[in-house]
Parts: C-alpha cells; structure tokens; sequence
C-alpha cells in the first residue's frame, strides 16, 4: 500500500483518538438500548430456565450438551483472536498492529466473559457454581483435578488473567493522558487507572519488557486454552470426538473465528468511529489474507478428519459422519463448509474482490460457519452414541435461542461501552503516523 | 537539587547523558520524561532489568505449589481411579502447566508494578516535570558543586529550555 509523505500530526492522531470518548450520538445510544432489551429477554429466558429447570430446555437425553456448549466453544474460540494476533504481531514488530491490537485485545477480555459465563449457564443449578473451585468441602468430595472440566476452569481463570493484564498494560500511558479529561468521574476513573504514570524511562522500559514477556506468556495460554476446550470432547471416546487431531483442529478454527471477529470489530470501529485514516485498505488487506490463510488451513484440517473417519468405516463413527453428511444435521454441514471455505475463498482469494465490505462479508459468513462447526461437533456425536438404542435429534428451545442471542447482544454493548471509555487505537504507539492512501 | 532540560533530537538528548556520565553523575540520578517510549542506544542510559528472571520464578513457584497441592489432594482425598495411579502427570498436567503460566503472568505484573515505580511510595517533593507532545525532558539529580558543570554539559549539548528545581 502505496504511503504519502505526509505526517499526521501529533494533535490530529490524539483528538481523533480521543474524541469518540466525549460524543455520544442517538446512533450509539439507540443500538445501546435495542441490545440491552436483547440482554433483559435472554436474562428471563436465564430467569425462567433457573425456575423451572433444564427441562425448558431442548436437552434431553441422550443430547446433553446443546447450545450452552457450542456457545462456550465458539466464544472462547473467537477470543483468541486478540490475544493470538496482538501477540504475534508484538512479537515480529510488524508496525502495521498498531492500530489493530488493542480492538483485539479487548475482543479477547470480553468474549472470555461471555464464553467463561456458559458453564454456569449449563449447570442448571446455577448457584452451585463453586463447586467447580477445589476446596476442602464436607461433601466427601474432592474435585477430580484429571477432569478436563477442571482443567477448563483454570485455563480459562488464567488467560482470563493474562488477557486482561495483556489489555490494561498499554492502556496506562493512554489513560495517563486522560487523566486530564473535563468529566470529573472520567478524571477520577484515569487518574486510578493510570496508577501516577508520569512518562519517564524506567515506567516506558518495564511497559516494554513486560509487554514483550506478557506476549509470549499469553500465546502459550492462548493455545493450550482452545486445546484443553477440544479435550473436553476428546478425552471421551465418543465417536468423531476421540480424536488426535481435535487439539490442533480447534486452535486452527478458533484463530479462523478470532481473526474473522477481529475484521467485523474494525470494520465497524472503522465507520461509527470515523476512523479511515488509521484502519486503511492495508490494515484489512493483511488481515483478509490472514483470514484466507486460516480458511485454506481449516478446510485442511476438516478434510482430514472426515477423510479419516469415513476410510475408518467404524460403524458408530459412520453414524455420526452420516448424519452430518446427508442425515439432519446435512444442511448445516454443507452450510458451514459454504460460509468457511466456498466464501473466504472467492470474495478473499480473488484480488480485484478483496476489499473492505468484501472482507467484512466474508468475517460474518465465517462467524456463522463457526458457529455451526461448533454445533456440528457437538449434537451429532452426542445424538449418536455407540449405543445405537439411544440416539435421538437435539431441538433447542425459545430459551437457549433467547440465552444466546443474549450474549451476542451483551458483546456488543461490552465492546461499545469500552470504545466510550478508552481509546480504540494506542495513542502513544501512534506517533508521527504516515497518512496511508485509503 | 533537580536540573530540567527539554530536549527535541535523540541525539542531542543522548549526547548529554553521556557528557553527564562522564562528568560523574549517575546514571540512577538521571531520568527521561516522554510522551512515548524513546529508544537509546546501548550503553546511553541501560536500565539493567530482573524482569524475565522473576517471571520464571513466578512460573516455577505457582507451578510447583499447584502440583503440590493437587498430589496431597489426590493422595488425601483418594478417588476410584480404575486401577490408574492416584496421581500422574497425564492427568493433572494440564493444572500444572496452566498455574505456572499464571504464576509467571501474576509475576510480570508485579514486577512490572515494582520496577516502574508505580507500586512504591513516591517522594512527592521530587519534581515531575510536564512533558510537550515531542518534547523529552532530561531530569538530573546533582548535588551543589555539579549543578554549573551540569547546566553547562546541557546547554552545549542543545537543551531548548533548563530549569532548576530546588528540593523542598
């Protein structure tokens, strides 16, 4: 991408930067409302599941594991799109990140809260959530720290930890910058946060250190996290679950959501933010390719792992492969491999195709394909089990249709509440910024 | 008794620090004011850092404690295990890898926190300066006979503005 001569100067970059955190449009606060409604009806769905029990639900024997499921997988999943890119990209100095790491980074925060919810969700019993945490307990019971469910909740306590730490730390300098901003609890609120940075050479060489090791401690977490989730499945010897490849097939297709997640929030940012000069054409045409990338390597990936079955010829394996092929789940395969692969590569692929709303259309169609990839892992193993006696087809109800839009909803009013509180783009990482041809 | 120089160029502000070195002043007694990360040279102003080392001791003692923990647990609170052994490394792995990680994250950031300064209780009565968009502010700390040695080293070196700042 061709770049002018032209500096942007230094009080452009920052009241850019800054002003989304002053203005709010009826635009903004309108979407804030319809998706808070969305949230209030999820919650009664919650409400009246807590109520009246898991039988409002379409779980029933022998599909346990629905939506709440698919739900936790496809959020965690999409989470790793901030972290995984914001580190590599830290850690190679690619300087076209900048703009792009912290909408990542928060992605990353906020789809773990959302997907970290659904286990207590899926509980049914809610209230009994602590019983997950190990602690000595009259119940004669220890937690079995060799079950995957356990090892999900401290994988996930600790990317939790990493990621917010991973966001908050360049933060600092921004906020320390805000804490001269004219809303007195605003002022308050930097002031706290910004713990007195005051900008000297010890504070901005501990920053990069600590960011520099932060980056490779959190890609660590970030890919043993998605594998310990694919455990869940394929430390049972379930059909099509007990699988090698399962840790590997998860990472790859969660970077896939992450990055298709990544290039909707900026798209996005990009147009209510009013941001063109900082996310060009070759912020989203290096991602695009990224998106291409993780297509071809997830269309890989499923492909052998089907192909491995279906040359298998187990007969319970080739229950669940049949019914994902041509059975009642059919539809929905075929959908998925039309919105993971069939679309990235045409509307990516082709160069005279790829552009800004292309990219943003493909994102949307990949997110809907990995949505059903994660759905597709989970009812049709569980609707055939080896027993043959017991398989049934899983129904979702109003109530999980209802939980999940709610957390769609609860997503976006996360993510829009922090573009109003901090800013989007690195200000302090953003300085002398070359004007890019857009 | 506090010096403050603004400085626009690196190389300027680089030259100075190394007069100052030469001219005694410590280094710990000098610090740069930015509004971003400004990169020196090696062997300008190195802020030696035991970063990395305690971020592997935090990974080692979180691990080592959770394993530990988990092994009494088992050991303690023994499961039906199917003839496996009671505790083994494939099947709570996956607890000591994930502690450690987190033992070595939750030491980053303390160290982060201790090694900026931000944690430690700060002598109000030494000055902050505020810095310009562009601008990098030398702070020298000097006692008596060096401060017109100092000022002198600063204002050849291309300092734009210097301040003296007494220590209340």
């Amino acid at each position: 991408m061709a770049a002018s001569a032209g500096l942007l100067p230094y009080a452009k970059i920052r009241e850019d930067l800054f002003r989304p955190l002053s203005k709010g449009s009826p635009r903004y606060w309108i979407t804030i409302c319809a998706a808070m409604s969305v949230i209030i009806l999820g919650m009664a769905a919650w409400g009246i599941q807590v109520r009246d029990g898991m039988g409002v639900t379409g779980l029933n024997r022998p599909v346990f594991w629905g939506f709440y499921i698919v739900d936790f997988v496809f959020w965690i999943g999409i989470s790793h799109a901030g972290t995984l890119i914001s580190a590599i990209l830290r850690l190679t100095d690619a300087a076209w990140r900048k703009p792009v790491t912290r909408a990542a980074e928060a992605i990353t925060v906020f789809c773990l809260m959302i997907g970290g919810m659904f286990p207590i969700i899926h509980l049914g019993r809610s209230w009994l959530f602590y019983w997950l945490i190990p602690y000595p307990n009259p119940r004669l019971l220890w937690p079995n720290f060799r079950s995957p469910l356990l090892w999900d909740l401290v994988a996930i306590l600790t990317y939790v930890t990493g990621s917010v730490i991973y966001l908050y730390l360049p933060l600092i300098p921004d906020m320390a910058q805000l804490a001269e901003h004219n809303v007195p609890w605003r002022r308050k609120l930097y002031r706290i946060l910004s713990l007195g940075w005051t900008g000297s050479d010890r504070e901005w060489h501990a920053l990069e250190r600590a960011m520099k090791l932060m980056a490779c401690i959190i890609l660590a977490v970030a890919i043993s996290v998605h594998t310990v989730v694919s455990w869940d499945f394929a430390m049972s010897i379930a059909p099509m679950w007990h699988s090698t490849i399962f840790g590997p097939y998860f990472v790859v297709g969660a970077i896939f959501s992450g990055i298709a997640a990544l290039l909707l929030v900026m798209g996005t940012l990009r147009r209510a933010l009013g941001l063109e000069l900082y996310l060009t054409k070759h912020h989203f045409n290096n991602l695009s390719k990224l998106l291409l990338l993780m297509s071809l390597l997830w269309f890989y990936f499923t492909f052998a792992e089907y192909q491995t079955v279906w040359y298998g010829n187990e007969p319970s394996e080739m229950a669940v492969f049949a019914s994902k092929i041509r059975g009642p789940y059919a539809p929905f395969f075929w959908t998925m491999v039309f919105c993971n692969f069939v679309v990235p590569f045409i509307l990516l692929g082709i160069r005279k195709l790829r552009t800004i709303n292309t990219a943003m259309i493909a994102s949307v169609c990949v997110l809907i394909g990995m949505w059903l990839e994660r759905y597709l892992i989970v009812a049709p193993t569980l609707g055939n089990p080896r027993m043959n006696a017991a398989s049934g087809v899983y129904v979702p109800t109003w109530i999980e249709f209802a939980i999940t839009a709610a957390t769609f909803a609860g997503m976006l009013v996360l993510y829009l509440l922090f573009a109003k509180l901090f800013p989007m783009i690195a200000v302090w990482e953003f300085k002398a910024h070359p004007v890019e041809e857009n | 008794m506090y010096l403050m120089a603004d400085f626009r160029e690196q190389s300027k502000l680089e030259a100075a620090i190394l007069a100052l070195k030469a001219a005694g002043i410590d280094a710990d007694d000098m610090d740069v004011f930015s509004e971003e990360p400004v990169e020196f040279h090696r062997g300008i102003l190195d802020r030696p850092s035991r970063m990395s080392l305690v971020a592997v001791l935090g990974a080692i003692a979180s691990g080592g404690l959770a394993t530990a923990g988990v092994y009494a647990a088992q050991h303690n609170y023994r499961l039906v295990t199917g003839g496996m052994p009671v505790f083994s490394f494939w099947g709570t792995g996956v607890i000591t890898y994930e502690t450690t990680m987190l033992g070595s994250v939750l030491a980053t950031f303390g160290w982060f926190l201790w090694e900026s300064g931000l944690l430690r209780k700060r002598d109000k009565s030494i000055p902050v300066p505020t810095v310009l968009p562009g601008v990098m502010c030398l702070r020298v700390h000097c006692s008596d006979p060096h401060v017109t040695r100092a000022r002198q080293i600063l204002d050849s070196a291309g300092a734009t503005d210097i301040a003296r700042k007494e220590v209340a």
